[in-house]
């Protein structure tokens, strides 16, 4: 065992990119959110990028380490301490067997992600160690952690330089594709969506984001034959109240959807906390696929990483390599 | 065929805008000829009613690939292929404690036998799968059995559950809230990820439901538990 909980957080998860091939059979793909954040903490370890991490919600973790490892986080910015004493996030740092590790409130987004030298090791179920809460499979025991869990990790050798995630600035400008139904809105009703800023409300999760803003409405209906459901997709309800699916999403809806969430602002859309407020801006698909692809190239150039400043963590890399060659 | 995309990695189709048989045909049909296919970058197809959506690696192929591939299949000559199938044998025992809903219909004029003979000597399609991991969309479904949903949704429905809401039966594979009314539950796990195949049926199979007294469903809970059980799973074909 590698770490025991010492406490859960708020809603943490073992999460991996997400269960795929099986929507047709019902199964939400869960995974990570923050698909940018999830590649970024494993890289810097030097993890494959699919491996599981935690992800938690709004509020950090507390593990006592029951072995050596070496750690990373990334996504929303969150105090991290090792036994009181901080080091920097969005890099990689070694713990010691006995040490606690405290991850604190998220600080400017709604999901931090820990990483674990290999990865966590749950079982795979349907080929994901992602969790999926609704019905409890997949992650640990297909449920959030609780205290007293022992988390389990794959581990390996660490190898990769000192460097640590670039800050990113953020704003509220979603860009997304027109949906299913967009031509069952009227013009003056996109022009609302276009043209107001609509409030993410608090009963978000991992299902969806539900928006509060200018009613969308329309005379065809908001009902239509359940259809298979998407990343990203807007959802309108009769109310007229948005709710954008996310990872958790049912696999079929019976809702209107006016568009879908260009998935290269994914990321930046599930890291916008309740309160949060979003703007639209409409693109085409191929547009929209474009960006895409620069995003996920980017992610794989190591564009989002610079090289590690911080005298505190590097020289705890350095004093632990020395230790390691007094061992040796 | 109307062909559409929603999403950079993905392409949806649409045949016809209403629930019927012979969609569901088409659709059953065109996802086994592209799974077969096995086109580079294909990485999922989710059947639905009326539309198929696949899914693929934008750094493998491009929606302008996919819908090539589209445009040149024959759907009118696939149609005439016979389809091949699973009819699922689902054990249930109607009543009591399983199925606490089904004296309401007598508000149908039915009584409880008449209600499980109606409901358990059809064999029902499966549209498609979706709310939650292996919850089926069943087509035929008796019209006598039509019922509104409870007006108090339950907050817990048991794993195994099978039931009516509106126009549609069904079955829960987890235990869930929910509306629907119940009338029996089946002690064979719907989904179960050691054994093969996890979820017993998909879009175009069929679904029979066999009425068994309190006494079997204890034998068969016993072999669930101790892995050992068999459903009966037979092979059609339909013209």
């Amino acid at each position: 065992m590698t770490f025991k909980v010492l406490n859960p957080g708020m809603f943490s998860t073992i999460q991996d990119a997400g269960r795929f091939s099986y929507q047709t059979f019902g199964f939400s793909p869960s995974g990570v959110l923050d698909y940018k954040a999830h590649k970024l903490a494993n890289r810097l370890l030097g993890n494959e990028d699919d491996a599981a991490v935690l992800e938690m919600t709004l509020q950090g973790v507390e593990l006592l380490a029951k072995k050596d490892t070496v750690i990373s986080t990334s996504g929303a910015v969150a105090p991290v301490t090792i036994n009181d004493k901080r080091y920097t996030h969005g890099s990689a740092i070694k713990i010691i067997e006995g040490e606690t590790l405290k991850i604190g409130k998220c600080e400017n987004g709604s999901r931090t992600y820990l990483a674990v030298l290999g990865g966590f090791d749950v079982p795979p179920v349907l080929g994901s160690r992602s969790t999926h809460t609704r019905s409890g499979i997949g992650g640990f025991k297909g449920r959030t952690l609780k205290n007293g869990d022992v988390l389990k990790s794959i581990g390996g050798d660490f190898s990769e330089g000192l460097k640590k995630i670039k800050p990113f600035e953020s704003d509220n400008i979603i860009r997304i594709i027109p949906g299913q139904q967009y031509d069952r809105f009227k013009a003056q009703v996109k022009r609302k969506l276009f043209n107001s800023e609509y409030t993410i409300t608090k009963d978000s999760d991992r299902m969806g984001i539900r928006l509060n803003g200018p009613e969308l409405e329309t005379d065809e209906g908001h009902d239509v034959l359940s259809e298979p459901t998407q990343l990203g997709s807007i959802q309108v309800p009769k109310n007229g109240q948005p709710i954008i699916l996310l990872n958790d999403r049912q696999t079929a809806g019976g809702y209107v959807r006016i568009a879908t969430v260009a998935l290269a602002d994914i990321p930046k859309l599930v890291q916008k906390s309740p309160g949060g407020k979003l703007a639209f801006k409409e693109i085409d698909v191929d547009e929209a696929t474009k960006i895409y692809k620069e995003e996920l190239t980017k992610i794989d150039s190591g564009e989002y990483f610079e090289d590690l400043r911080d005298f505190t963590s590097i020289r705890r890399h350095i004093s632990l390599k020395i230790s390691k060659l007094m061992e040796e | 065929m109307d062909i559409r995309r929603y999403s950079e990695n993905s392409i949806t189709i649409y045949i016809g805008d209403e629930i019927n048989e012979d969609t569901n045909k088409k659709l059953v049909h065109l996802k086994n000829e592209l799974e077969k296919m096995e086109i580079d970058g294909v990485s999922e197809i989710v059947i639905s009613y009326t539309s198929l959506i696949i899914y693929y690696d934008i750094f493998k192929t491009t929606g302008k690939d996919v819908e090539n591939v589209l445009k040149k299949m024959d759907l009118a000559k696939l149609e005439k292929r016979s389809l091949k199938y699973n009819l699922v044998e689902i054990p249930v025992c109607y009543g009591g404690e399983y199925g606490p809903d089904l004296a309401l219909f007598d508000d149908n004029g039915l009584s409880p036998e008449e209600v499980i003979e109606l409901h358990s000597n059809t064999e029902y399609l499966v549209y498609m799968l979706g709310f939650m991991p292996g919850f089926p969309y069943l087509g035929g479904l008796d019209e006598r059995l039509f019922k509104d949903r409870l007006d108090n949704p339950r907050t817990r429905i048991p794993a195994g559950s099978v039931g009516i809401g509106g126009k549609q039966t069904g079955m829960y594979p987890f235990t869930s809230p929910g509306g629907w009314n119940l009338l029996g539950r089946t002690p064979i796990p719907l989904f179960d990820e050691n054994r093969e195949p996890q979820i017993l049926y998909e879009a175009g199979d069929r679904i029979i439901y066999r009425a068994i007294d309190e006494k079997e469903y204890k034998q068969l809970q016993q072999q669930v538990e101790d892995d050992d059980y068999e459903v009966k799973i037979t092979s059609r074909e339909a013209n």
